[in-house]
């Protein structure tokens, strides 16, 4: 009883002890911090990582680190913690795909390069390339071999966007004009004619091999009529 | 007939065949009958298409004359001169310029000396064509020779010493090549 007043005090003086221990390290705290950051904000601050990123001491550092297993290390993490799986949804939930490509063209660099490229003739020689080679035949191949060639086809053909573009096409006095062109032109003259001429002598052709049948035939049964022997100098007709 | 035909049989065989002319290979295809005929026939075709073209030209610009009718005889004879001569003139100049007559063209054939397998002369054609005449007017008997004929030979070919043999495609492509190179 007598000792109460005792273990009060003792009591009190240690609740006061921790209020002041957490005071005093709240306020180094805030002092530390605020001195931290009035380092980083400082020319010297500055002037310091600038001298530490140029030393060799760094770049040594540096290489060490890369040629140490800190790099395999940091790759299984990025893959454990799956870094660019999150990093790509957050680019795609965002703005910053959509926003890049416009920053991207609207940048005079974008014109520079195309300039550039297009004065070095690269783009003649991937076209000469794409030409030649077969990937494009294969490519073409491949696409007119699919389903879904064919459906798209069917679908653009029993489509009245082709009708009405027939229609108008067809009432176009322009296209007329270059129907007579074609028309008249020396190519189409020419294959007409020989097309002509090609039946001219396909039936030619077939009254040669009839008429050189009936000289056989006729010729046959007149020696044998006369008794003679067939003729030796006569040939067969010539397959044409 | 059969006598005559037997005549201009024995008359048109080869005397003698040596060894060294069985064993040419190159022995030319000669025409018959049929072939022939359907030649002559384009080519009379072509002549008579001619002649009523131009008769009928004429004809026309006559009508319009004020010629006395004393004249008609004159003007037909004329017209048959130069038929004629038109005819006589077609199978003259084509037999001896290139051996081939429009219709001969058409059915790749043309007519050669028996010999040296050449264009008749002029002459030759000219020959060829009044013994052509000749054959035909015994009822065309003059061209029977050809049907037994060891050359295919008729009346006229013996007389004018021709024969009728095939163009080949190799004779053809080498007259076109000719032909373009003349141009060219």
């Amino acid at each position: 009883m007598a000792l109460r007043p005792v273990v009060g005090a003792a009591s009190l003086g240690r609740r006061l002890e921790r209020h002041a221990r957490k005071a005093a390290a709240a306020g180094a705290t805030e002092a530390a911090l605020a001195g931290l950051d009035a380092l980083l904000v400082s020319r010297l601050a500055a002037e310091a990582v600038d001298r530490v990123v140029a030393s060799a001491l760094a770049r040594s550092a540096v290489s060490n680190a890369l040629e140490g297993p800190i790099v395999e290390a940091v790759a299984r993490d990025v893959v454990r913690y799956a870094v660019f799986d999150r990093v790509t949804a957050e680019l795609v939930a965002g703005d910053a795909l959509e926003e890049a490509p416009r920053t991207v063209m609207a940048s005079e660099a974008v014109a520079d390069l195309t300039d550039a490229i297009l004065a070095s003739g690269v783009v003649e020689q991937a076209v000469a390339r794409v030409l030649e080679g077969p990937e494009l035949e294969r490519v073409v191949t491949s696409a007119l071999d699919s389903p879904v060639m064919e459906r798209l086809v069917t679908r653009v053909i029993e489509s009245q966007l082709l009708d009405q573009a027939v229609e108008r096409l067809l009432e176009s006095d322009e296209l007329w004009v270059l129907v007579d062109e074609i028309a008249q032109s020396p190519a189409v003259m020419d294959a007409i004619a020989q097309q002509s001429v090609g039946f001219a002598d396909q039936v030619a052709g077939g009254v040669r091999a009839r008429s050189q049948n009936a000289d056989t035939w006729i010729e046959t049964r007149v020696r044998r009529a006369l008794r003679r022997r067939p003729a030796s100098g006569v040939h067969p007709p010539e397959p044409r | 007939m059969s006598h005559a035909v037997r005549r201009a049989v024995q008359a048109a065989r080869p005397e003698h065949t040596t060894p060294a002319a069985q064993a040419q290979p190159a022995e030319p295809a000669y025409q018959g009958l049929v072939t022939r005929s359907i030649a002559f026939a384009v080519d009379a075709a072509i002549i008579n298409l001619v002649a009523m073209v131009v008769a009928i030209a004429v004809g026309l610009a006559v009508s319009v004359l004020p010629l006395p009718n004393s004249l008609d005889p004159v003007l037909v004879s004329l017209g048959g001169l130069a038929y004629l001569l038109w005819s006589t003139g077609y199978f003259v100049v084509f037999w001896s310029s290139t051996g081939e007559t429009p219709g001969d063209r058409l059915m790749h054939i043309r007519v050669c000396t028996a010999d040296a397998q050449q264009p008749p002369t002029p002459l030759r054609a000219l020959v060829r064509l009044g013994a052509l005449v000749l054959a035909a007017i015994p009822l065309f008997a003059g061209f029977l020779p050809i049907l037994v004929d060891e050359r295919r030979r008729g009346l006229h070919d013996m007389i004018a010493g021709t024969v009728v043999v095939g163009v080949t495609v190799a004779t053809l492509s080498s007259n076109r090549g000719d032909a373009e190179a003349g141009r060219g």
